[in-house]
């Protein structure tokens, strides 16, 4: 039934989805959050290898902390970034924060 | 794990809220009144549940069923005796962190979902409030499970049988219990919810079921906190004399008698005394509580 | 667990973290944007734990629901119509992106379904809690310290980012806010 490609399937799926909104959305919290989403496909497919191919593969596992972690720094630098840019020019769209200059 | 353990996880944690409701009235200085209770219980289930006004009803309407879920899986993990373990997974103490997490969006949602200004206002002051007092429950959580080598609550109670983590770890104990009293939205830090400020809170427009499970899901969380509390620092089942769940019991009523009282007694802190406290003392002093189980574990615990 | 254990936990939750995933960009209220993403990943945990990695469940679940709940503030805080009663468009580039989006997920999950991945006859254990403890801290030791260094930057860097006037205060408005309690 469940079995490794179906995972992987899955997984590739929520990314497919995650990259429909990075790519898609117009506000930079959005963009982030569909990044969220291909790290969480990302984790997922880990997941499976370690379910299906590799169950002591405990590198596995701590890759999967490592981009639970990072997901969770991502997050907030991006925040920051994102104040940062509201307070210069009083907007968050990914349209219009397209000079580096300023 | 047994196939019994879900419906027993249920029964304490419906007896458990009961027992709390009681104890509610004992710590008040009143006489416990069952029936009377139970006939409250009854006509707050008989009231309607409130309709259109609320801004997003889903949200407004799955936040209690939420909030159950959560207090729900935090009892779970506690140990109650050495046979009944609640569901015994390796990583115990981790799952009971996580599902006191989710008491944070399910509060929000009921909030948010309200729509009435003040409510939303106590949902974000929760926000806040949560995102503050989160770290303090995971970190002592850490320190605890540093000296046992394992995550599983049932071995930090092992671990405690000649003497327990409170007298060891007093600083983590110091911490824990603020944080954990603020997870459940209990006083005194229930600014966002007591009934007498900011117009009734974010659980004001509950009515019938939504306000009944409110309710039963603070109790059980009570419950399921004043019994990690038992089982993480007091020893747990160990004790001579009595059997051991009967040990877990009277530490469980203790811790709740004294959280409950503690509501009673201390002033209502304001958000940003209550932030302050979180930010400027708590958190430092986790990170200090760590490094005394660091060296605890290597000087005793190997 | 089971394989019918695991196939009756797997599918509806795989179909629920789908869904709600796809939702998060389809709603236009920004709180329900920031809930149906915290539902998607957590689903996302309820999943690991039915793979046999209730570790990383755990985790899983222990730390969306701070961030979401984080990324909700910042969204009413800084989105344009955060209620979504004003009904706006905030995508741009709808159909290429979805396309983009669709091709390379549909490549993926061709590439997963059509490889022929080596049987191994596996039994339902992760990697014990205490041997990823192990792994952390004695073969991942260099990855375990650059991921801790990577969050104290990140950490620094962020508040100075968020900091009016960058981190000498140049520009920003002078004096601390007065809010109801100046005496602390």
């Amino acid at each position: 039934m469940v079995s490794l490609p179906v995972v992987l399937a899955v997984a590739a799926l929520l990314f497919g989805i995650g990259l429909y909104g990075a790519l898609g959305q117009t506000n930079t919290i959005m963009v982030i959050m569909g990044v969220e989403l291909m790290l969480g496909a990302s984790m997922l497919n880990v997941v499976g290898f370690l379910r299906y191919a590799h169950p002591d593969a405990t590198s596995g596992a701590f890759f999967v902390l490592v981009v639970m972690t990072l997901m969770a720094v991502e997050a907030a630098v991006g925040f920051a970034l994102v104040i940062s840019a509201f307070r210069h020019s009083r907007t968050a769209e990914v349209d219009d924060l397209t000079e580096l200059k300023g | 794990m047994s196939d019994w353990t879900p419906v027993a996880v249920l029964a304490v944690a419906l007896g458990g809220a009961g027992a709390v409701a009681l104890l509610e009235q004992l710590v008040a200085g009143l006489r416990p009144a069952p029936a009377a209770l139970a006939r409250d219980a009854v006509a707050t289930l008989r009231q309607p549940l409130r309709r259109p006004e609320t801004y997003d009803t889903w949200l407004f309407h799955l936040a209690p069923g939420l909030l159950v879920i959560a207090a729900v899986t935090a009892l779970a993990t506690v140990p109650w005796a050495p046979g009944f373990r609640g569901i015994d997974f390796q990583a115990g103490v981790i799952l009971f962190g996580g599902a006191l997490a989710y008491v944070t969006p399910a509060v929000f949602m009921a909030g948010w979902g309200a729509g009435s200004p003040l409510a939303v206002v106590g949902g974000f002051r929760w926000l806040a409030l949560m995102l503050a007092y989160a770290m303090p429950v995971a970190m002592v959580l850490t320190a605890v499970a540093a000296p046992a080598g394992s995550l599983r609550p049932a071995d930090i109670v092992e671990v405690q049988h000649a003497v327990p983590m409170g007298l060891v770890q007093p600083l983590a104990l110091g911490l824990w219990l603020p944080a954990v009293v603020a997870v459940c939205f209990l006083p005194p830090f229930d600014l966002p919810h007591a009934p007498s400020e900011l117009g009734g809170g974010t659980f004001a427009g509950y009515r019938g079921l939504d306000a009944a499970l409110v309710r039963l899901a603070q109790r059980v969380l009570l419950v399921a906190v004043s019994g990690m509390t038992a089982a993480l620092f007091l020893s747990g089942w160990h004790g001579p004399l009595l059997p051991p769940a009967l040990w877990m019991v009277v530490k469980t009523a203790g811790v709740a008698a004294l959280i409950l009282w503690a509501g009673r007694r201390l002033p209502r802190l304001e958000i940003d005394r209550a932030l302050a406290l979180a930010w400027k003392v708590a958190n430092p002093l986790a990170i200090v509580a760590i490094v005394i189980a660091g060296g605890l574990t290597l000087g005793f615990y190997r | 667990m089971s394989d019918l254990g695991i196939a009756l936990v797997f599918w509806p939750t795989a179909a629920l973290m789908l869904v709600t995933g796809l939702y998060v960009f389809i709603t236009s209220s920004m709180a329900r944007a920031g809930l149906l993403l915290l539902a998607s990943l957590g689903v996302e945990g309820l999943i690991f734990i039915a793979l046999a990695s209730e570790f990383l469940g755990f985790l899983q679940l222990l730390m969306m629901s701070g961030e979401m709940v984080i990324m909700v503030f910042f969204m009413v805080m800084f989105m344009p119509d955060p209620g979504g009663l004003m009904g706006m468009d905030m995508t741009h580039d709808k159909r290429r992106s979805a396309a983009v989006a669709a091709a390379i997920a549909v490549a993926l999950a061709v590439v997963a379904v059509l490889t022929d991945w080596p049987a191994r006859a596996v039994g339902n254990d992760a990697p014990d809690v205490r041997a990823i403890g192990f792994e952390v801290m004695g073969r991942s030791m260099i990855t375990f310290l650059f991921a801790a260094m990577t969050i104290l930057f990140a950490m620094v860097g962020g508040v100075l980012l968020a900091k009016a006037g960058g981190r000498y205060g140049i520009g920003a408005p002078r004096g601390e806010p007065r809010g109801p309690r100046s005496d602390d």
